[in-house]
C-alpha cells in the first residue's frame, strides 16, 4: 500500500495499529532486555539509599521529641516518684495537684506576663527603630551593631550583669545617677515583686529589641519605593505613611518575629534565674522553673511531667492562634 | 540615633571600664574612665578561675554539636528533596511538629535515660543533647535546596553519579550559603546556651563558659570589678565571632524575610 502523500507515516486505516516502538522492545535480544533490568535495579537502590539518609534525623526524631514526649504523657498520669518501683496510675491528679499549687501559679502567671509583655514592647520598639535604622545617616553600621550586639551574650550573663547596673547599693549606677539627679533613695529594681517583673521584662526587651529590628529591617528593604513616591504625591504626611504603607507591608515580618518572640518568651528561664534568681519570693519564677524544680530538684517525675505536657499544649495552643490570627491578618492587609 | 545605640551599648561600656579598676575606685566612680591600664583584676581571674578550660568545653560540645546538627539535617533534606512522593510530604509534616516541642518538655524523661546511661555531667552528653537542634537545621536547609536547580542533580544523576557522592560532592557545595547562616545561629545558640548544661553538668572541670560565670559570682558578691573581668573574658570569644561573621548574621536575617 501506497502513502497518499510522502511524508505522512499515519499508519493507513483498516489496519491494526502496532507502534513501531512496541515491536522494537517485544523483539529485543536477551541482552537488552538484561541491560534494562540492571538499570532498574540501580534505580530502585539509589532510591533506597537516599531514602536512608533521613535515617540518622528519624533516630533523633524518636530519641530526644517523640519518645520523651510519650514517656512525659505517660509519667504525668502516674505517681512515680523515680525511688520506689511501684507506679501507679492515678488519673489526672497530677493535673489537679499543679492548679492548687500557688507556686506553679505564679511561675505560670509570670511566664505569660513576660512572653505577652516583652513581645508587646519589643514590637512597638522595633518598627520605628527599623524604619529609623533604614535612613542614612553618619555611623549607621556601627549603630546597626551596636544595637544588634545585645542578642548575642548569652541571657544567662547579660542577667548578671544587669544585677549588677540596678544594685541598690552606691556601685549600681542606675540607683547612684537617679540618687545624683533627683535626690531619691535607692529604688528597689529587684526586691519588690512589681518592679522586680517590670525589670525582668525591661532587660528582656534591651536584649532582644535590636534583633527584631534588624529582622523588620531585613522586609522593609524588600518594600518597594514606589508606594512612598505614590504617597507623597498625594500628599501623605510621614505619620500616614507610617501607619498606611510601611506597618501593613511589614505584616509578614511581624508574624515571624512575634511567633518568634512569644514563643521564646514563653520558654523563658536563663534571664530570670540570673536576675532575679525567680524573687523577690516567687515573683518572677517561670515554668521552666517550675519544671525543672518538680522534676529533677524534686524528683516528683509524675507532676514535673505533667506540667511538662500542660506547657506542651499551651505553646502549641497559642502557636496555632497567633500563627492563623497573624496570616489572616497578613491577607486582609495585602 | 547615635544616643539610643550608646544608651543600648552602656552596660558594656560599664563592664568594660570597671575591668580596670580597683574596688574602691569601681565605688567612687563607677563610671568614669579607668585612670590607668591596671590588669590586676585580669590576672586575678585568670589565676583563679580556669576560663581557659570551660572555653576549652565550650568550644568542643559547640564544634561537635554544630557539625552534628548540620550533617543529620542537611542529610535528611537531601533524602526528602531528593525523593519527592507522598511519604516524603508526610514525613515533613511530622518533622514540623518536633519543631514546636520545647526542650523543658523533653527534659524529665530525658534527664532520667541519661542517669541510666551515665551521660549526665559528660560532655558528649551535651552533644547529643544539642544534636537535637538537627530539626530546625533540616527545615532551613530544605527550604534552601528545593532552589538547587534540578538540571545540575540531573545531569549528574546521567553522568553515573551515585547518591553519595551527589550528597557530598554535589549538593552540599552548591547548599553551603544555607550551611553557614544556620551553622552560625547555631553556634550562637549552643555557645550561649544555659538550660542544658546548668541541669546536665556537675563537675567544675565540665562547666561550659556560660555556667562557669554563673557559678563564679557566689564567689564575686563583694569584688564587683573581678566578676566585670570574668564577665569580659567570657564574652570575648562569641564577640570576635560575632565580629566575624556579622556579614552573614545580617544577610541570614534577610534571606530568612524573604522567604518568610
Amino acid at each position: 500500500m501506497v502513502s497518499p502523500t510522502p511524508g505522512d507515516h499515519r499508519p493507513p486505516a483498516g489496519r491494526a495499529v502496532v507502534s513501531s516502538n512496541n515491536v522494537r522492545q517485544m523483539a529485543a535480544p536477551y541482552w537488552q532486555r538484561r541491560r534494562l533490568w540492571v538499570l532498574e535495579v540501580t534505580r530502585r537502590r539509589e532510591q533506597v539509599t537516599t531514602r536512608l539518609f533521613i535515617l540518622p534525623l528519624a533516630v533523633i526524631f524518636l530519641g530526644l521529641f517523640a519518645l520523651p514526649v510519650a514517656r512525659s504523657l505517660y509519667f504525668s498520669f502516674t505517681n512515680f516518684g523515680g525511688y520506689s518501683s511501684k507506679v501507679a496510675f492515678v488519673g489526672f491528679a497530677n493535673y489537679t495537684a499543679l492548679f492548687s499549687n500557688p507556686t506553679i501559679l505564679t511561675g505560670l502567671s509570670f511566664t505569660l506576663v513576660y512572653a505577652l509583655g516583652q513581645a508587646l514592647v519589643v514590637t512597638i520598639i522595633a518598627i520605628p527603630l527599623a524604619v529609623a535604622l533604614n535612613r542614612r545617616f553618619v555611623g549607621r553600621n556601627f549603630v546597626r551593631a551596636a544595637l544588634f550586639f545585645p542578642a548575642v551574650p548569652s541571657a544567662a550573663v547579660l542577667g548578671l550583669v544587669w544585677t549588677f547596673i540596678l544594685a541598690p547599693i552606691s556601685m549600681g549606677v542606675i540607683n547612684s545617677a537617679l540618687g545624683a539627679a533627683f535626690g531619691v533613695g535607692p529604688v528597689p529594681w529587684l526586691s519588690t515583686d512589681l518592679l522586680a517583673r517590670l525589670s525582668v521584662i525591661g532587660v528582656g526587651v534591651w536584649s532582644q529589641v535590636g534583633w527584631h529590628a534588624m529582622l523588620y529591617l531585613a522586609y522593609l528593604q524588600s518594600i518597594p519605593l514606589d508606594y512612598y513616591d505614590a504617597a507623597d504625591v498625594d500628599g501623605a504626611s510621614t505619620v500616614q505613611r507610617f501607619f498606611r504603607i510601611t506597618v501593613p507591608l511589614l505584616a509578614p515580618a511581624m508574624t515571624v518575629s512575634l511567633v518568634l518572640l512569644v514563643v521564646f518568651g514563653l520558654q523563658v528561664y536563663a534571664l530570670p534565674l540570673a536576675l532575679t534568681a525567680g524573687g523577690p519570693g516567687y515573683a518572677t519564677y517561670t515554668i521552666s522553673q517550675n519544671i525543672i524544680q518538680l522534676g529533677i530538684s524534686n524528683a516528683q517525675y509524675g507532676q514535673g511531667a505533667a506540667l511538662s505536657i500542660l506547657f506542651l499544649i499551651m505553646v502549641a495552643i497559642v502557636l496555632l492562634v497567633q500563627v492563623t490570627v497573624l496570616r489572616r491578618r497578613e491577607a486582609r492587609l495585602r | 540615633m547615635l544616643s539610643i545605640a550608646c544608651a543600648v551599648a552602656f552596660p558594656f561600656y560599664y563592664i568594660v571600664v570597671n575591668t580596670f579598676k580597683t574596688q574602691q575606685q569601681t565605688s567612687e566612680s563607677p563610671l568614669g574612665l579607668p585612670t590607668s591600664l591596671n590588669l590586676t583584676n585580669y590576672k586575678n581571674v585568670w589565676d583563679n578561675i580556669p576560663v581557659l578550660h570551660s572555653f576549652e568545653n565550650t568550644l568542643r560540645v559547640t564544634v561537635l554539636s554544630v557539625f552534628l546538627m548540620l550533617l543529620i539535617g542537611s542529610m535528611a533534606a537531601y533524602g526528602i528533596v531528593m525523593r519527592r512522593t507522598r511519604a516524603s510530604k508526610r514525613i515533613h509534616i511530622i518533622l514540623l511538629l518536633a519543631l514546636a516541642v520545647p526542650f523543658q518538655v523533653t527534659l524529665i524523661p530525658i534527664y532520667q535515660f541519661f542517669v541510666k546511661v551515665h551521660l549526665v555531667d559528660s560532655l558528649n552528653g551535651l552533644v547529643l543533647i544539642y544534636s537535637g537542634g538537627a530539626i530546625f537545621c533540616y527545615f532551613l536547609i530544605q527550604g534552601y535546596m528545593l532552589t538547587v536547580p534540578y538540571e545540575i542533580i540531573e545531569a549528574a544523576r546521567i553522568d553515573g553519579c551515585g547518591p553519595l557522592r551527589m550528597y557530598w560532592g554535589i549538593v552540599l557545595p552548591l547548599i553551603r550559603p544555607v550551611l553557614v547562616t544556620v551553622g552560625i545561629f547555631q553556634t550562637i545558640w549552643v555557645w550561649n546556651d544555659f538550660l542544658a548544661p546548668s541541669i546536665f553538668l556537675i563537675s567544675p572541670s565540665n562547666y561550659t563558659v556560660v555556667l562557669q560565670v554563673y557559678q563564679s559570682v557566689g564567689q564575686y558578691t563583694t569584688n564587683w570589678p573581678a566578676f566585670m573581668t570574668l564577665t569580659v573574658l567570657s564574652l570575648i570569644p562569641i564577640t570576635v565571632f560575632f565580629v566575624v561573621m556579622q556579614r552573614h548574621i545580617v544577610s541570614g536575617l534577610a534571606a530568612g524575610a524573604v522567604k518568610g
